[in-house]
């Protein structure tokens, strides 16, 4: 699921200073994560003309984006900027459909663990294209391990934790253990293909 | 309206050389099979697992069952259904899903070997470049979600994405005639900035930008993230949601009297239940406080003048709390305020028996002021004994704040109401449930409940919504009232009750006031007077908004919707000629929302309504049903239980008209439950 934060004052205020805003907010995955306090403290620390702040959601659904910007078609025309406060594929959208205005986006994106529904999950799916669940007791050492180590720990870990980032358990050391556990630690022996990461994209 | 959608189908089946491979070391394999995400919703049999079936031949006896479940990431939902199923005779469990169900289900059989059948299928645009996240909308455009957006400098558009080398500094020079020369059915993303930024009248950057930092972003921010937002969500009760709250504006208003109207139209049925029958004639005088209308039946409740004056007429009206006309009573002010002499302060009344307090409430004409308007005198003669008087004051719907402002401002007289209802219903044990948002109401009922042992103030963190009072009951005393619509709170010895009727109890049982007036929060945008009001019911709503708005109301329906009650449960108001009801908690006028609700649009399967249902429900089956006509359909998914607290169309991606559906399902289940 896409995350936003909003980005350094330093890098906006540069593009938009001295000239009048409109904002565009999209409030559609606030319920997943919006960063409400931040977006509050950098509007209202704007010195620049505020023409009008539409708080929306979904801007990522063309069909709806389009409706907005017709309901504040004025507001946009006395702007000299749309700030754009969504996630960046909201932002591109909103950019495609205003073509010749200048957008700006005041958002970094990120995603969180797990990116389907509304609920965060520990783990996560990295949509690799080739399932390797089944030889590592239904945890993804793609998505999981720092180093995407598919055949095994590196040998850096450190009572089960990560040597790149301590706050992290060790995958491989969690697929042993699970495996164990399972009586299938034989599924390790299994000799398989290089990972193909060129998998071709969806058809 | 049939709109281009992508389908972003997050897995299909393994290749079959590799099916049959993971069947020769199993056995006796139960399939649990996802009914996919972010692609149009369509009904969609067991092809997935038909051709596994197919792909097994000989071997298919090595199955051992399917079943289908709609978004198995959704572990609260998928945990509760799995855990009803029989997996007894099965020596494993495979799952056609995502990754993400694969790891699921295989943590939550840590003793069985979970199989992955299906590979994930990445959705990067523009192969080889890495995954871009598409947003929850069908759309085209994705997010690689770096970190470091830099859409300010490439005219919106997205080289990580679009740019099949991912290059940040320009196009590489190896476009032909505008086509990337990777993939030549690609358009060059460098070529169409350029032409985006000429269009603009602006150039790329010639100024040094960050360099990209292609570390991901840190495991600690986004756990950190996760964290936050399962915390979020999993408090008190499944699913709920948190809107904008919207009460700044008048959380701080003192309630102050409201112009009695000049003209009083009186609904003669202001409860839910058969409607009262009428006391008085055209021409006739009334008092303030006199009744005129009779309760009809049990499940009824009696009505009252609210002004002194001249009945002019008895019409059907436009009523407020539904789409249909009702009959009402119009009074006209002769503005003296005169009082009906029966209404007489009881100074007694903690002394009362009662028998004689519940024949009070009934005369009183008291129902529940939440919203629900349900005969308060049946509700507090359960037919089991109840344990537990659940006092609620959490008013989660944004805008409103007229349980907030009589907490502040009455809190004694609400103590008394739970007195009075505490002897009533013969409990020992009262809560009183606030959310966290009032820290005023909060602390002017402590120093009270300070005072009296046996009530117990619970401060509830704030998501809506809480005052629905199965979540209440759950998040308070830990107990599932069974489902609607047979279930109901006294199955499970609890009584839940709002504040402002509590305060209206008092009312009538201390001074002898009959139900005539109640207090009403008027906010929204575009008004010069938001604020609480203690208006007398059968006030026009046309005056409120007069008063609120300073000026003419003309065209406001234009602009704006208008709802009474707050932004989510709130009955969007046709015309402006209805009026105060009892159940009214407060209007509240919204700029009409640019994208309406629709029944036409798809369901995109996002998962959203089934996350935010506090009931548990999957609402989109409601949705595509309803579109399809099927309305019998939902009786399977359990339309029956919802309790229309509108969370599901609050949310839903792809703005469906949810509750009209819903209510038209319902209305369908009760004539093929009465037939």
């Amino acid at each position: 699921m896409l995350v936003v934060q909003i980005k350094p004052k330093e890098e906006i205020l540069p593009l938009i200073s001295s000239k009048r805003i409109f904002i565009l907010e999209c409030l559609g995955c606030r319920d997943v994560h919006y960063p409400v306090e931040a977006a509050e403290e950098f509007i209202g620390d704007l010195k620049e003309e505020v023409v009008e702040r539409a708080s929306l959601d979904y801007l990522c659904h063309r069909e709806f984006a389009q409706e907005y910007i017709r309901a504040y078609a004025s507001q946009v025309e006395k702007a000299e900027v749309v700030l754009v406060f969504s996630c960046g594929v909201g932002a591109q959208v909103v950019s495609s459909l205003l073509e010749d205005r200048t957008v700006y986006t005041g958002c970094d994106t990120l995603y969180l663990n797990g990116f389907q529904g509304l609920t965060a999950k520990e783990y996560n799916c990295e949509q690799c294209g080739e399932c390797y669940l089944n030889y590592t007791g239904g945890i993804c050492p793609v998505a999981l391990c720092s180093k995407h180590l598919l055949n095994g720990p590196c040998g850096g870990s450190q009572q089960g934790k990560c040597e790149v980032d301590p706050d992290i358990p060790c995958v491989w050391q969690q697929i042993v253990d699970r495996l164990v556990r399972l009586g299938r630690l034989d599924t390790l022996e299994r000799l398989g293909a290089p990972k193909n990461w060129n998998v071709s994209p969806a058809s | 309206m049939q709109v281009a959608l992508m389908d972003y189908t997050k897995f299909r089946l393994k290749p079959d050389p590799e099916i049959r491979e993971v069947f020769g070391q199993a056995n006796r394999m139960f399939v649990l099979s996802c009914g996919k995400c972010y692609k149009r919703f369509e009904e969609e049999g067991e092809e997935q697992y038909a051709h596994l079936v197919e792909v097994l031949g000989d071997e298919s006896n090595k199955t051992a069952g399917n079943v289908r479940i709609d978004f198995l990431c959704n572990e609260f939902l998928s945990k509760k259904r799995i855990s009803s199923l029989d997996f007894s005779g099965c020596e494993s469990i495979g799952v056609i899903s995502c990754g993400l169900g694969v790891q699921f289900v295989a943590r939550l059989f840590e003793r069985t070997p979970v199989y992955a059948l299906a590979d994930s299928v990445p959705h990067s645009l523009n192969y080889p470049t890495e995954v871009g996240y598409h947003g929850i909308s069908l759309e085209e455009e994705k997010c690689a979600a770096c970190g470091q957006c830099y859409l300010n400098l490439t005219g919106g558009i997205c080289p990580i994405t679009n740019c099949a080398k991912g290059l940040l500094n320009g196009p590489c020079g190896g476009a032909t005639n505008g086509k990337c020369e990777v993939n030549s059915s690609v358009d060059c993303a460098w070529v169409r900035i350029h032409e985006r930024l000429k269009k603009r009248g602006e150039q790329l950057s010639s100024e040094c930008v960050r360099p990209r930092d292609h570390s991901r972003p840190s495991w600690k921010l986004r756990s950190d993230l996760s964290l936050q937002n399962q915390m979020l969500r999993g408090e008190g009760f499944y699913g709920g949601i948190h809107p904008l709250e919207k009460k700044e504006a008048t959380a701080d208003k003192k309630i102050q009297n409201f112009p009695e109207p000049r003209v009083a139209v009186i609904f003669l049925c202001q409860h839910a239940g058969r409607r009262a029958k009428p006391l008085v004639e055209v021409g006739e005088r009334v008092l303030v406080g006199q009744k005129v209308g009779e309760a009809d039946g049990f499940v009824s409740a009696s009505i009252h003048s609210s002004i002194s004056g001249k009945v002019i007429s008895m019409e059907e009206r436009p009523y407020p709390a539904a789409p249909r006309n009702e009959l009402a009573i119009a009074i006209e002010n002769d503005g003296k305020n005169e009082f009906d002499p029966g209404i007489q302060p009881r100074e007694d009344f903690e002394e009362l028996p009662k028998e004689t307090l519940l024949e009070i409430i009934k005369e009183s004409g008291i129902v529940g002021l939440g919203g629900a308007m349900f005969p308060t005198h049946v509700k507090f003669s359960p037919p089991k004994a109840v344990d537990t008087l659940l006092v609620n004051g959490c008013e989660c719907e944004p805008y409103l704040n007229t349980d907030n402002r009589l907490m502040i401002e009455h809190p004694e007289a609400i103590l008394a109401g739970i007195r009075i209802v505490r002897k009533i219903l013969g409990v020992e044990r009262v809560f009183v449930g606030v959310e966290e948002n009032k820290p005023e109401a909060i602390a002017a009922l402590s120093r009270l409940a300070a005072k009296s042992p046996w009530v117990q103030l619970v401060c509830l963190k704030t998501k809506y919504p809480q005052g629905a009072e199965r979540a209440l009951i759950k998040r308070v005393v830990d107990r599932e009232v069974p489902p609607p619509p047979k279930g109901l709170p006294f199955d499970v010895g609890v009584i839940v009750s709002n504040v402002g009727t509590l305060f209206a109890i008092y009312e009538a049982v201390a001074k002898g006031l009959p139900l005539f007036q109640r207090v009403i929060t008027v906010s929204g945008e575009g008004l010069t007077r938001p604020g609480n009001y203690l208006v007398r019911i059968g006030t026009p709503i046309k005056d409120i908004i007069e008063y609120c708005s300073a000026g003419s109301v003309d065209g406001v329906l234009q602009q704006c919707d208008v709802k009474m009650g707050g932004q989510i449960m709130g009955i969007p108001q046709a015309s402006l000629d209805s009026a105060v009801v009892k159940g009214t908690t407060g209007l509240t006028v919204l700029r009409k929302y640019p994208v309406a609700v629709s029944e036409e649009r798809d369901c995109i399967k996002c998962g959203r309504c089934a996350e935010v249902c506090p009931m548990q429900l999957y609402p989109l089956f409601y949705g595509y049903y309803g579109k399809k006509g099927d309305l019998g359909k939902a009786i399977e998914h359990k339309v029956e239980e919802c309790v229309e607290c509108g969370c599901c169309e609050y949310i839903c991606a792809a703005k469906i008209a949810l509750l009209s559906f819903i209510r038209q399902e319902k209305a369908y289940a009760r004539s093929a439950n009465k037939a």
